[in-house]
């Protein structure tokens, strides 16, 4: 009945339960369908991120780990150059390992199935510590970052402390 | 035109069409034989899809397309066990030297990605992290419900306590960030 997906989510899962890595907290939403998680990442200290909390759905292929789950933000925008206006999450960890429209990702940071749900976790961590400009997912996003950082970083802080409900 | 070429007539074609179908017939034939002959091998999926091959080989770009196509020629084409295979550390067996790879045309092979960019779910957008997981209750309750120790970690046998669990640390989580948030903004008011 279950698949190598399944065993493999569930493996993830109890690792990721017993020995998590800092500031990240991630499971599936119910048991009965591990290919759809959710997830809490904190913000990055030192960054116009920092004291915030995340929250993240990923939704898993029905042939992982040789195809990368997809991750989106719920529950609030999160004002970033990587992140399209959805919520959806665009880093080169999340590409599958064949297509790269861009060219400019190597091999090793896109998907395999070596990598794992905690890895892009921390990635998603240290991409909002610092977005890549060369591929933005939120066009103005990126231009504020580019152009008037310290606009861009207020607007973060707002939307942190509307994300807390304060 | 056989008028004025004898040499090619009628039954002359007639014949090399019968002795070229024996040919044919004898070297299908032979092809059958030796695959019964070397075991299962030969028998399912014995053409290997070059889109497996490729999508095998770009995880695990160390090993040889060689050792790859025995192994899912063997396994019937299955990537999934491959990999398994691969990342269990038992590694791939090295194909005897008569083994001959027949690449099938490429096909649409390699399964798609569902491209979950359009999910409906997700509850109520622009809800923040207090209402979406109903955590107004323990916010007034101003830290004294949330237990100091914060279980940083947790796994149990049991499917309902560890959903518990998880559910508990998402919580925590949450409601630490919220405090500390409160007493940033008090503090810079």
């Amino acid at each position: 009945m279950s698949t190598v997906a399944q065993k493999r989510l569930f493996h993830e899962y109890k690792n990721l339960s017993t020995n998590p890595p800092d500031g990240i907290t991630a499971g599936p939403v119910t048991e009965d369908d591990m290919f759809h998680w959710e997830a809490l990442i904190e913000g990055p200290q030192g960054t116009p991120f920092e004291g915030g909390v995340f929250a993240a759905e990923l939704k898993f292929p029905k042939d992982y780990p040789l195809s990368p789950p997809t991750m989106k933000f719920v529950g609030g925008g999160v004002w970033h150059p990587n992140v399209y206006p959805n919520g959806t999450v665009c880093i080169s960890i999340l590409h599958p390992p064949g297509d790269d429209p861009n060219h400019y990702e190597h091999a090793s940071e896109r998907w395999s199935p070596i990598q794992s749900v905690e890895k892009i976790l921390i990635s998603v961590m240290s991409m909002l510590a610092e977005p890549n400009d060369e591929s933005p997912a939120n066009v103005e996003a990126a231009k504020m970052w580019r152009e008037r950082r310290s606009d861009y970083e207020r607007k973060v802080r707002d939307e942190v402390r509307k994300g807390l409900g304060l | 035109m056989p008028d004025e070429e004898p040499s090619l007539n009628i039954s002359s074609l007639l014949t090399l069409a019968v002795v070229s179908f024996f040919v044919i017939r004898w070297f299908l034939k032979r092809d059958g034989d030796a695959g019964e002959g070397s075991g299962r091998s030969r028998e399912r999926g014995n053409v290997v899809n070059p889109a497996q091959v490729e999508q095998i080989s770009q995880m695990f770009p160390q090993l040889s397309t060689r050792d790859i196509m025995w192994d899912l020629q063997r396994n019937g084409g299955n990537v999934a066990a491959t990999t398994e295979r691969i990342l269990t550390g038992r590694g791939l067996e090295t194909p005897p030297p008569s083994f001959q790879p027949q690449v099938a045309m490429p096909q649409a092979g390699a399964p798609t990605v569902p491209t979950a960019a359009t999910s409906a779910a997700s509850k109520l957008e622009g809800q923040d992290l207090i209402s979406r997981y109903n955590l107004s209750a323990k916010v007034a309750g101003d830290g004294t419900e949330t237990s100091q120790s914060s279980s940083q970690s947790g796994w149990s046998q049991n499917k309902e306590e560890r959903q518990r669990l998880l559910q508990k640390r998402r919580d925590d989580m949450i409601l630490a960030a919220r405090k500390r948030m409160e007493q940033q903004v008090k503090a810079s008011a």
